[in-house]
């Protein structure tokens, strides 16, 4: 393992303060992430650096940022797959988001967008926590008769999307609409709408897409799906709502 | 909660960063910027036949402007302009009805290779006029 010294460009924002760059040099093993890299500012440089980090392994999505413009997850980035070697590695918060601190920023609004779906960020299993739904049925018990507390339902968790926020930030689309459901939200419909036989849900989903922010606000960049890090095709979910959408307009032209 | 919430222009100002981007970006920004310059032409077209009204002698005189090399050149980007948003847009359209979306890339490509392709022949029928 050789030790590599790498300048960082990070974006610093303070409330009541003007936006400006901080660069540091930090030594670092060539092997690192660049999660590892923003973690060795914060713990020798400066310890006003805020950022988010919780599982190291691409599967909480709260460190999204983008990475010499580029939105990315740094936990499973290396550092060398990104730096050219010579000019600062930049590291800026996800864009289409209010930056809260330097490299945090307010994703309410994505959650907002994927409630609309039903699409909570609880699912079922972590209802129980500290129990697993494994858990349960170790035990020889069934999940499902546990009552759960007031005003929790049930959820199923989006497959795939670990919810980093990373399609928003890549959108163009998102950055002159602030009430676009955004390619998380739409996709997200899309995955409800699979799901659902309920006519009466269906058309709701349906209705949501169909919308003045829903999926005709798309203007086919597909930059969500070449930056989701998780492989949920964002701008192919999209385009399958239009589809059905369409199918479902000619159907009442023929009077279907 | 005090955030820093950049303004509307600011943002959209993104719609042409294709640093680091995807070929996808490229054809959304092509789009906009051929967009953009095609209805600036519109508006240069009207003023052009607007000349119609001044009589015979300031349209005969736009003709021999118009025949100029250097006009001759905006033609062929007029014709780029033409080509890249016209082909791009059934691609998009084609992508809208979920027909080829995994092909966007592929799609993109095929527009960019039969504009310069058609520009290129144009190009030479223009110029021997």
């Amino acid at each position: 393992m050789n030790m590599v010294k790498v300048p960082l460009q990070i974006f610093r924002y303070k409330p009541g303060q003007a936006p400006r760059y901080d660069t540091f040099m930090v030594e670092i093993p060539d092997t690192s992430h660049v999660i590892d890299a923003i973690d060795t500012v914060w713990a020798i440089h400066d310890r006003s650096l805020a950022f988010r980090r919780a599982c190291h392994h691409s599967s909480c999505g709260s460190c999204a940022i983008r990475i010499n413009g580029v939105e990315k997850l740094p936990c499973v980035t290396r550092v060398t797959d990104v730096w050219g070697g010579h000019d600062p590695l930049r590291l800026e918060p996800l864009r289409n988001f209010p930056v809260v601190s330097d490299l945090v920023v307010d994703v309410t609004g994505l959650f907002q967008r994927m409630s609309a779906a039903d699409m909570s960020m609880i699912c079922e299993a972590e209802a129980f926590l500290p129990f697993t739904v494994d858990t349960f049925a170790v035990a020889g018990l069934d999940p499902k008769l546990v009552e759960l507390p007031e005003n929790f339902s049930r959820f199923s968790r989006f497959e795939k999307c670990i919810e980093c926020g990373i399609c928003v930030s890549a959108c163009p689309t998102m950055a002159a609409d602030e009430k676009f459901l955004g390619p998380a939200g739409l996709a997200a419909i899309h995955q409800a709408r699979k799901k659902s036989n309920d006519p009466v849900k269906v058309e709701h989903l349906l209705g949501l897409a169909d919308g003045e922010h829903g999926v005709w606000r798309c203007h086919s960049a597909f930059e969500c799906t070449e930056a989701c890090p998780q492989a949920v095709d964002p701008a192919g979910k999209i385009m399958a709502l239009r589809r059905e959408l369409i199918a479902r307009r000619f159907s009442k032209m023929m009077g279907k | 909660m005090s955030t820093l919430d950049y303004r509307k222009v600011s943002r959209a100002s993104r719609w042409l960063d294709v640093r680091r981007r995807k070929l996808g970006m490229w054809a959304y920004a092509l789009n906009r910027i051929t967009g953009i310059g095609l209805v600036v032409y519109l508006y240069l077209h009207l003023v052009v036949l607007s000349l119609l009204l001044r009589g015979q002698a300031a349209w005969d005189f736009f003709v021999t402007v118009a025949r100029s090399p250097y006009v001759l050149a905006l033609d062929v980007i007029l014709l780029a302009g033409i080509l890249i948003h016209g082909l791009n847009g059934l691609r998009i359209a084609m992508t809208g009805f979920g027909i080829g979306v995994g092909a966007q890339k592929a799609l993109f490509v095929a527009v960019m290779v039969v504009s310069a392709v058609t520009l290129w022949v144009a190009t030479i029928k223009i110029f021997r006029i």
